[in-house]
């Protein structure tokens, strides 16, 4: 056995390496040691591919237990009796209380309740405003709806008045029965060829300038509810089928209370005759809008760049684009996501819902097998543990003060700077995936979501960034050092800027890693301190470069 | 709350039914468990971890169950390992078959403690989780898993 690690100790330290339990610092150490300690990578293979059974040995209990023998229960009547049975009422009814005011069903109280309750519990769900939420469910559903054939189905009308069944498509019998309701739509300025679609929800509502939105999960789907103080619609709702984002229901309200509700029929008969003899009203339609990409009508369609910019901007939501194991690319007209050894279950179902519907995607996981060292771990070679304390590590420790503020100097810049790797990853894929030439035949929606994803990136890394200048300018500038001249080379494009931020916070992340000790410097140390600050302004000034092309 | 049941009662109920208890009661008890955070919630207790609490209660809700059902009334083990093989390829996996087996083996003699901790952790739970949901602590829960690691490694390395 090796100096490092004593049987135990190390084996409880790898089980929680492999189990993501440790600190940024301690899996870095560990990472490091694996690298260079044969013996131990040995152990932890071996611990991988036993964990790599138990997830085995898991999928086959449960694949073979039962599923629910019953329907899951509505739990809102239940929440009902609850809320009778509770002979007072707590604080957080009482809090609640002013929301759902006179003459609000019990219901509301639940559902007001269970509001509070996510929101207490699952906050950073609800970071992304549910006007996102809606923009980006409705983005991915009429993203589905392209790929798919437009062949005719019909659609169940109701309102006050009126009660029929309308077929929507290029097949579309010619009749002149048609109800009332068209100038009302075309007034409103909501697409009455296709009502029932993500298509014209989306039109209708990026054109109102204040709207609320409201997005909820129901057992069946998803449902946005949009209300705008303007325009004759006072209030749309759709809903979409969980499984492929299918419309399935709206509702329309108009501002004189008029209401119009659609409902998908459920295609059981075949098309043709039946539809034409179904119908109790049948309304001339003209086919749908066809999509404006010629490639969505093909055939067989095929995932492009613009797919693939969907899926990154989709994992950015879950803010999986961040140092998780994936990658994305585009493989024979599908964009593949793989997940790599080591990404955590849970981290894997975000991912799965996040990209679930989306059409052309095809995700596949490996389980946890042979070694892979994180990528961090890869970037920054950390040495066996056996290196001299360098001379540098003393002297900063010396100018801080001691071992103890060394230790928690240390953690901060660890975590400051892995934090700011992350985003410039981030970052340097974006710009990978997407070079100068490949931007320009973007759409213009398109080259929006591209420009806001890396736009977020580089916002978040100059925040990291100005937290690393502030720990490390004063330590640094007190030993001595003073930064060099910048000489950054011009760049005209973004994507070439995020290249160099890229080199310059490379070469940061090196030289803190060789100052606090955790890489074994190639040389001496002497001038460490004016080298690390001349990366950080290097490393600022291609950033700046770099958020200033984006913003153009 | 509906977020949260649609995202976690599967979780639990197979949690539920790794832990022996039966389908219909397992059913009835995740309901069971989402009616007390509802309660809980409503007196205006605070829940720092809801998915540990959840799988907490459940937990003790299914050990209480699963000592009042009738022993036939639970998944008899042999059922999970005969319903593992058949879709494997007889010929070329007879091998790893005969090493799920045992591997399938070596989990059933694990210690209950042991045996938890790994079945929450593969729930996603990490060890604090893990530690609140079982009544310990998550040093614990580490050198549970470390031992249970060990001895798996140990049985698959053999």
């Amino acid at each position: 056995m090796n100096s490092f690690f004593n049987r135990h100790a190390g084996e409880a330290l790898l089980v929680r390496y492999l189990d993501g339990e440790l600190s940024l610092r301690h899996a870095r150490t560990v990472a490091g040691h694996l690298e260079s300690c044969s013996a131990c990578r040995q152990e932890f293979e071996s611990l991988q591919n036993a964990a790599a059974d138990c997830a085995r040995y898991r999928q086959n209990v449960l694949a073979a237990m039962p599923a629910p023998p019953a329907e899951w229960r509505d739990l809102y009547k239940d929440f009902a009796r609850i809320d009778q049975s509770l002979a007072h009422e707590p604080l957080l009814v009482r809090l609640a209380q002013p929301l759902v005011h006179a003459g609000a069903p019990r219901w509301a109280m639940a559902t007001v309740m269970a509001m509070l309750v996510v929101v207490g519990v699952f906050f950073y769900q609800l970071r992304q405003a549910p006007s996102v939420q809606a923009a980006t469910l409705l983005k991915r559903a009429i993203a589905v709806a392209e790929t798919k054939t437009h062949s005719a189905h019909r659609i169940r009308v109701r309102t006050a008045k009126l009660d029929f069944t309308r077929v929507i498509g290029p097949q579309a019998p010619l009749s002149a029965a048609a109800p009332s309701l068209e100038p009302l739509f075309t007034e409103a300025h909501f697409d009455w060829n296709d009502p029932l679609s993500a298509r014209s929800f989306e039109q209708w509502r990026s054109q109102q300038v204040h709207v609320t939105d409201d997005v909820s999960t129901l057992a069946e789907g998803y449902r946005i509810r949009t209300s705008s103080p303007e325009g004759e619609i006072a209030e749309a709702s759709i809903t979409f089928e969980r499984s492929d984002l299918t419309p399935v229901e709206e509702r329309i309200e108009f501002r004189d209370s008029e209401w119009v509700e659609f409902t998908e029929i459920a295609e059981s008969t075949t098309e043709g005759g039946s539809i034409a003899a179904a119908p109790k009203v049948v309304v001339p339609v003209r086919p749908a809008e066809l999509p404006s990409r010629s490639g969505a009508l093909a055939p067989e369609p095929s995932a492009s760049i613009s797919t693939e910019l969907q899926v990154l901007s989709a994992l950015h939501e879950v803010e999986a684009d961040l140092g998780d194991p994936i990658v994305v690319s585009l493989t024979n007209g599908k964009v593949l996501v793989t997940g790599r050894a080591g990404l955590m279950p849970a981290r894997r179902q975000k991912i799965q819902t996040a990209l679930a519907g989306m059409p052309l995607v095809v995700m596949q996981f490996e389980s946890m097998q042979p070694a892979v060292i994180q990528p961090e771990a890869a970037l920054t070679p950390v040495g066996g543990m056996a290196t001299p304390r360098p001379v540098i590590q003393t002297r900063v420790e010396k100018q801080l003060g001691g071992r103890a503020e060394f230790d928690r100097f240390s953690t901060q810049i660890l975590n400051s700077s892995d934090e700011a790797m992350k985003q410039v990853y981030a970052l340097h894929t974006l710009a990978q995936e997407f070079p100068a030439n490949t931007e320009r035949q973007l759409s213009p929606a398109d080259r929006q979501v591209l420009s806001s994803l890396s736009r977020d990136h580089a916002a978040v890394l100059s925040e990291k960034v100005s937290t690393l200048e502030s720990l490390l300018l004063p330590t640094l500038s007190s030993l001595g050092g003073a930064p060099a001249l910048v000489h950054t080379a011009p760049q005209a494009e973004w994507q070439s800027a995020a290249g160099d931020v890229f080199k310059s916070s490379a070469r940061v992340d090196k030289l803190v890693s060789i100052m606090l000790g955790m890489t074994p410097s190639d040389g001496s140390t002497s001038s460490l301190p004016t080298d690390l600050l001349s990366a950080l302004k290097d490393l600022r000034s291609n950033l700046d470069t770099c958020q200033h092309l984006i913003a153009r | 709350m509906a977020q949260l049941f649609a995202d976690t009662r599967d979780d639990l109920y197979r949690y539920l039914l790794t832990l022996g208890v039966h389908p219909p009661k397992a059913q009835e008890s995740v309901q069971e468990v989402f009616l007390r955070l509802y309660t809980t919630l409503k007196k205006g207790e605070k829940i720092e971890n809801v998915r540990g609490w959840l799988f907490r209660v459940a937990h003790n809700v299914g050990l209480k169950v699963r000592a009042r059902q009738s022993t036939e009334e639970g998944i008899a083990p042999e059922l999970e390992i005969r319903l593992t093989s058949p879709a494997l390829n007889p010929e070329k996996d007879l091998l790893e078959r005969e090493r799920m087996l045992r591997f399938h083996g070596a989990v059933e003699g694990l210690s209950e403690q042991q045996k938890r901790c790994i079945f929450l952790r593969l729930e996603g739970l990490k060890y604090p989780e893990i530690a609140s949901a079982l009544g310990i602590s998550a040093s614990a829960v580490g050198e549970f898993l470390r031992r249970a690691m060990a001895r798996l490694k140990k049985v698959r390395d053999e």
